[in-house]
């Protein structure tokens, strides 16, 4: 499998040391973090709350927020969970408040898929319409399984829940996910069919 | 199936980057609140609320001791009181027993010498 967790970050050597001079007050090392890891909490946090400006707000407060807590951060392994935790559970706040008032729709205009490899638009079409119906830990569950390359104890571990409540997360929602993607495919026009 | 369904699903969500604009903000953001005072103040007392409760607990302990202690030593002086009023009482009370004892003892002389003067004895 690929490791996206692996593409996302910088190779080993370097982040702990970077950690170290950031806690230091260096405010390069810092910068070299937020560069390390802004795609993995922006992608998170964009996929999470389907709109760019929200994604945007919340990558901005998890950075300041952990600028304010470096000194609580011990490794890059540690840096890593920590910036997904707060991330993944500031999205679910926000989603869960936001749907108090109403629904708001996921952003067309947001690119939220990876156009990398030319991918699939219907499929990534299909996903975006998916993911804006699951509900918000499951789609947390979704995002670190299939774009951080965490196994169910590492999501469990990110999210606070129960490895079952995780398996179980993911075979429905794959489950739901074929149901509609066999739906849009029996839907499609004979000549897009491939 | 289901591994063409996941491999596709890794593929879209493979991370994508914010805009160049935004990361530029969110770089000039950061490193400057790195900098601010409040947060320079912060980090030179990494652990406020730690410290905070290092001082007010032993502070809270020696309160509840001198108040326990004030208490135990107004108990005592209570009880000393109670003890030497209960004293005084029973003081007055043999002092009382005595005189009634003289007044009865009195009383009952007079009354044997009118007794002996109506019989002539």
């Amino acid at each position: 499998m690929r490791s996206t967790a692996a593409l996302n970050e910088p190779g080993p050597v370097g982040i702990d040391e970077q950690l170290a001079a950031a806690r230091a007050g260096e405010s390069s090392a810092i910068g070299a973090l937020v560069v390390a890891y802004q795609r993995t909490v922006y992608s998170l946090a964009l996929r999470m709350l389907g709109a760019r400006d929200l994604a945007e707000d919340l990558t901005q407060d998890v950075f300041m927020l952990l600028s304010e807590n470096l000194h609580r951060i011990e490794s890059k392994e540690h840096l890593a969970l920590w910036l997904r935790k707060v991330t993944a559970h500031r999205a679910i706040d926000r989603l869960r408040r936001r749907s108090r008032f109403a629904m708001t729709p996921l952003d067309e205009e947001a690119q939220m898929f990876s156009t990398v490899d030319d991918g699939d638009p219907l499929f990534q079409r299909q996903l975006q319409l998916v993911l804006s119906e699951l509900t918000p830990p499951a789609r947390a569950v979704l995002l670190l399984r299939y774009q951080e390359d965490l196994d169910p104890a590492q999501i469990a571990q990110t999210l606070d829940m129960p490895v079952n409540t995780v398996k179980s997360h993911l075979k429905r929602s794959l489950e739901y996910m074929r149901r509609a993607f066999v739906g849009a495919a029996e839907n499609r026009p004979q000549g897009n069919s491939s | 199936m289901s591994e063409n369904l996941e491999s596709k699903l890794q593929d879209a969500l493979r991370p994508v980057a914010p805009s160049d604009e935004f990361s530029r903000a969110l770089l000039k953001r950061v490193t400057a609140t790195r900098h601010s005072p409040a947060h320079l103040e912060r980090a030179g007392r990494p652990w406020p609320r730690a410290a905070a409760w290092w001082v007010a607990a032993p502070f809270a302990a020696s309160v509840l001791i001198a108040f326990g202690v004030q208490h135990h030593l107004q108990a005592e002086r209570e009880r000393a009181l109670g003890m030497q009023a209960r004293h005084q009482v029973i003081e007055a009370l043999h002092v009382t027993s005595q005189k009634l004892d003289l007044a009865y003892q009195a009383v009952r002389t007079q009354s044997s010498a009118f007794v002996e003067a109506d019989t002539g004895v």
